[in-house]
């Protein structure tokens, strides 16, 4: 069973379509991340799946339970942390959280202990005595993570967690999502931002106008751009017409270009390719310097499926 | 139910330390019965009989009115606030939802009625503790009823926030005025005494007055005004219950 399943998942407003025939899954005990730029439609697909809103047409179940015909059940399964930290002008962070835990049937025996180290966690702490409304934007997302935290849901998902948080808060909080995986949870996190993605997903899907474009793990997602990896070979000597000839001869997808004593290749998978790209510079006798191997990122991948750059990139 | 309590409490731990209001709203029901109740009383004298009673319960029913109208209110910020969200995230029904809704609303009326009833029927020394339950009864049945009127309005909101504050303000007016909570329907010029019969407070204030032992010359038929008063309280509390579940579409999703 899926922990998340949606089939040709379809949502209106007026006359825009945010999502169109979304077909999404993901795997229990996984970080998804979903990728996508603004308007792509990533808060309404959360927004469906914690059965706040409803879809225009398709199906979308929650451990195997239909978010339209038992959305109770499916709210006791799951927690959101919103993009918008939500409400409670008046209330102190600790009895925000207090209120959360009490919503789950949170063990109250281990409840104070528990809100105090996550907010900890999260440096929180320092600003428990302020009112909601007088947190600052990366400290109310903070409290919205936590909220989620808290609970320990069975299906966890965050709406841009770490977005108007600071780097630190950032590798705060992609370390505690990992935690909660690491303890069972399925984690669904939603992203404009390439590096969160990265750190945290298992798998990616990335959205597009309302579709899945494509999913898969990181890894994959690059292997599958043609001349993935780039290399860059440092020779003690300038790089001979031969060489590249041998090293052409070697076959695969590759593409060749060297300036002096350097040589630049786009291969598809740097793994196989340095190898017998070593092995045949012995042969040839042209001793390596260094060698430097960097990946494309999940930018280049977004652009090479969707044809456009994602948001705020140049 | 336990976390319909839960999500109730958290409401009314709000309206608790809102308590300058309820002071205030007390003071304003004082002020309202000893100045223009006890003038107006004097005035009727020949004609109603004990006129200020009739007034004071008269304008409970409008203060229950207005707390109605008032988890309205909060309801409708609650979904501009963006609380509505998360609320409706938490694993509770959206039927213990309104329930939680209609807990607060119940317990705002109470706070604000409770006090008066027992000053108006004190002061009239009629004070039983048999009547001042029964005519709670009366007002809390009215009381859920508004409630669910103000929460199936509130779809308005939803397109504008501004017509659904005039809109909301028409119709109190046209509710107030229209009913019997200030005056007997027996002296109700014939055309407009038809329309008396659209608003639920005519049925709620003279319920409210019969169970106080009022002269029933003067009222509706009790019968007819518990079934009726009965009757809005389920069919607007039900007919909101799916409305909540549409307004929701309207939220940004943001
Ligand atoms: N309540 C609404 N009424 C009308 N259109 C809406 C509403 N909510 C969202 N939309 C539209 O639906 C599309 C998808 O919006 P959504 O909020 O799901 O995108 P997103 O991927 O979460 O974007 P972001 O990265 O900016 O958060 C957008 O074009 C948006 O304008
Ligand atoms: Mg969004």
């Amino acid at each position: 069973m899926f922990a998340v399943e949606t089939l040709n998942l379809s949502k209106r407003y007026g006359k825009t379509d945010a999502l169109r025939g979304l077909n999404f899954t993901v795997n229990e005990g996984e970080i998804m991340v979903i990728l996508g730029p603004n308007g792509s439609g990533k808060t309404t697909l959360l927004m469906i799946l914690c059965t706040i809103l409803k879809p225009s047409s398709g199906t979308a179940k929650v451990v195997g339970i239909d978010v339209v015909e038992e959305g109770t059940k499916v709210r006791e399964v799951m927690g959101i942390a919103f993009q918008e930290a939500r409400g409670f002008w008046r209330h102190k962070p600790s009895s925000i959280l207090k209120f959360h835990a009490s919503m789950f049937d949170i063990d109250p025996a281990k409840r104070q202990d528990l809100i105090e180290r996550t907010m900890k966690d999260l440096e929180l702490w320092e600003s428990r005595d302020k009112m909601f409304m007088h947190l600052s934007g990366g400290q109310a997302k903070r409290l919205e993570t936590a909220k989620v935290l808290i609970q320990q849901p069975k299906l966890a998902i965050f709406d841009e967690p770490t977005s108007q948080v600071d780097l630190r808060g950032k590798r705060k909080i992609w370390d505690k999502i990992r935690e909660l995986r690491d303890q069972g949870s399925t984690v669904i996190v939603a992203t404009n931002e390439v590096r969160e993605a990265e750190y945290l997903a298992d798998r990616v899907t990335i959205l597009h106008q309302g579709q899945r474009v494509v999913c898969d793990t990181i890894p994959k997602l690059k292997d599958a751009i043609a001349g993935g990896d780039i290399v860059e070979v440092d020779f003690e000597d300038p790089v001979s017409g031969k060489l590249v000839k041998d090293l052409n001869g070697l076959g695969g997808d590759v593409s060749l270009s060297s300036e002096g004593n350097q040589l630049r290749a786009k291969v598809s998978r740097a793994e196989d390719w340095v190898p017998k790209m070593t092995s045949a510079s012995y042969v040839a006798g042209a001793k390596i310097a260094s060698i430097r191997i960097t990946e494309p990122s999940l930018d280049d991948v977004f652009l090479h499926f969707t044809g456009k750059a994602l948001a705020g990139q140049p | 139910m336990n976390r319909v309590l839960t999500l109730a409490a958290y409401n009314v731990r709000i309206l608790l330390s809102e308590r300058t209001w309820f002071i205030l709203a007390w003071a304003l029901f004082g002020l309202q019965i000893a100045v223009y109740g006890s003038l107006m009383s004097k005035l009727v004298s020949t004609t109603v009989p004990n006129y200020l009673f009739f007034y004071g319960v008269g304008l409970m029913v409008i203060t229950v009115f207005d707390s109605g109208a008032d988890v309205g209110r909060h309801f409708v910020e609650h979904a501009h606030e963006g609380e509505l969200p998360y609320f409706l995230s938490l694993p509770v029904s959206r039927g213990g939802f309104l329930a939680a809704q209609a807990i607060y609303g119940v317990a705002n009326t109470m706070i604000k009625v409770l006090p008066p009833l027992i000053g108006v029927l004190w002061f009239v020394g009629d004070l039983t503790i048999q009547g001042a339950v029964f005519a709670l009864i009366s007002m809390f049945l009215l009381g859920l009823g508004i409630t669910g009127i103000m929460v199936s309005m509130s779809f308005i909101a939803f397109k504008s926030v501004d017509i659904y504050s005039a809109f909301l303000a028409g119709l109190s007016a046209l509710i107030v005025r229209f009913s019997t909570v200030f005056y007997p329907l027996i002296f109700m010029p014939s055309f407009y005494s038809p329309i008396s019969v659209f608003s639920p407070l005519t049925y709620g204030a003279d319920l409210t007055r019969w169970v106080l032992g009022f002269d029933p010359n003067f009222l509706l038929n009790p019968i007819l005004a518990a079934a009726v008063v009965t009757g809005v309280a389920v069919g607007t509390l039900s007919l909101s219950a799916r409305i909540v579940d549409k307004v929701i579409e309207g939220v940004k999703a943001a």
